[in-house]
């Protein structure tokens, strides 16, 4: 019977570590949701805002716009994979 | 003129008009808000801290609670080695999470509303993060552009990419918290004006509205603060935990 009983008390622990845990869990992970979405749309206005300034000051009108462009979209995909596996890991 | 959701954003000056050089240095209504934030928050730590207890009062439990998150938060995200920097991340949390509770008052200005203020604060983390980086580092915090294991072909994209998104952090820091105040204020403005204009019979949906996005808006202001300052906590850890 007092083998019931310790299993009794651990379930009681497990449940209260959990419930302590759990807002502030939910919080972060809240937090972190609201990155995601920002953080695509700013590499990109980020690149293309350089690749802007750089046509104007070279006078190589469509070409560095273009190549900043591409990479802006993959730097903002890489700051979305990188915050969904912040989020993942807690 | 009041019906107007912009409304509520403007900028207009209070007493003398003020100018250092021909730039505009007059007070306003958003440093008049900054003030009072400023003055909340030391006078929150004054009273909290006036008589230490080791039973506390619930003023210094607050204080205490305050603390206790905001160390818990830097040593979860950045380490042992960012404690120095706690008096920093206390005071951007506190501050913007005092002005966005504060806008939330009738009649309030949101100083979060407008993206100067935000996007000033994120480019003093954003330098602030790099020179500390430096700092540590030296020339070494450099490879953070560059991560290991990448093969050569790859790598001159690698860096391309890994300093623009570099240089997207204050953008992406200080567009989100300033989109989420405006946002949430615009609609809870947009809702108000419902009310008034449907009258007290059809009033009752945008009044339930209105304070189901309040409640909205309380959250979302606690978690902007809290993202702001978590968020340089992270780019803090990558200027202190250099290991890739």
């Amino acid at each position: 019977m007092s083998e019931f009983d310790d299993l009794k008390k651990k379930i009681e622990l497990t449940k209260n570590k959990y419930k302590s845990s759990l807002p502030q869990n939910n919080n972060n992970i809240i937090g972190m949701a609201f990155r995601i979405g920002i953080e695509l749309v700013a590499a990109i206005f980020v690149a293309t805002f350089i690749g802007y300034y750089l046509d104007k000051w070279l006078g190589t009108k469509p070409i560095f716009i273009i190549i900043l462009f591409i990479v802006g979209v993959a730097a903002g995909i890489f700051n979305v994979v990188r915050s969904a596996k912040m989020i993942n890991k807690g | 003129m009041a019906t107007n959701p912009m409304h509520q954003f403007e900028v207009h000056r209070i007493g003398p008009s003020l100018s250092i050089s021909g730039v505009d240095v007059s007070f306003t209504n958003s440093s008049l808000f900054m003030l009072i934030s400023s003055i909340l928050i030391i006078t929150f730590f004054m009273i909290g801290t006036r008589k230490v207890n080791i039973v506390p009062d619930k003023i210094q439990l607050l204080n205490e609670i305050v603390f206790n998150f905001i160390t818990k938060m830097i040593s979860d995200t950045a380490g042992p080695k960012a404690k120095p920097y706690f008096p920093f991340i206390l005071t951007i949390f506190l501050f913007i999470l005092t002005l966005n509770m504060i806008g939330l008052l009738p009649y309030a200005f949101t100083v979060t509303s407008q993206i100067i203020i935000t996007f000033f604060l994120a480019v003093v983390i954003f330098i602030g993060v790099t020179i500390v980086g430096f700092a540590k580092n030296g020339i070494g915090f450099l490879k953070i552009f560059a991560p290991s294991g990448v093969p050569i072909f790859l790598f001159p994209i690698i860096v391309a990419i890994e300093i623009i998104s570099f240089l997207s952090r204050p953008i992406s820091l200080s567009v989100r918290l300033f989109a989420n105040m405006l946002a949430g204020h615009t609609m809870l403005k947009v809702f108000g004006g419902f009310v008034v204009s449907l009258g007290i019979v059809g009033g009752w949906l945008p009044l339930s509205f209105s304070v189901a996005l309040t409640a909205l808006e309380i959250l979302v202001a606690f978690l902007q603060a809290y993202v702001f300052a978590v968020l340089s906590c992270i780019y803090l850890n990558d200027a202190l935990n250099m290991h890739h």
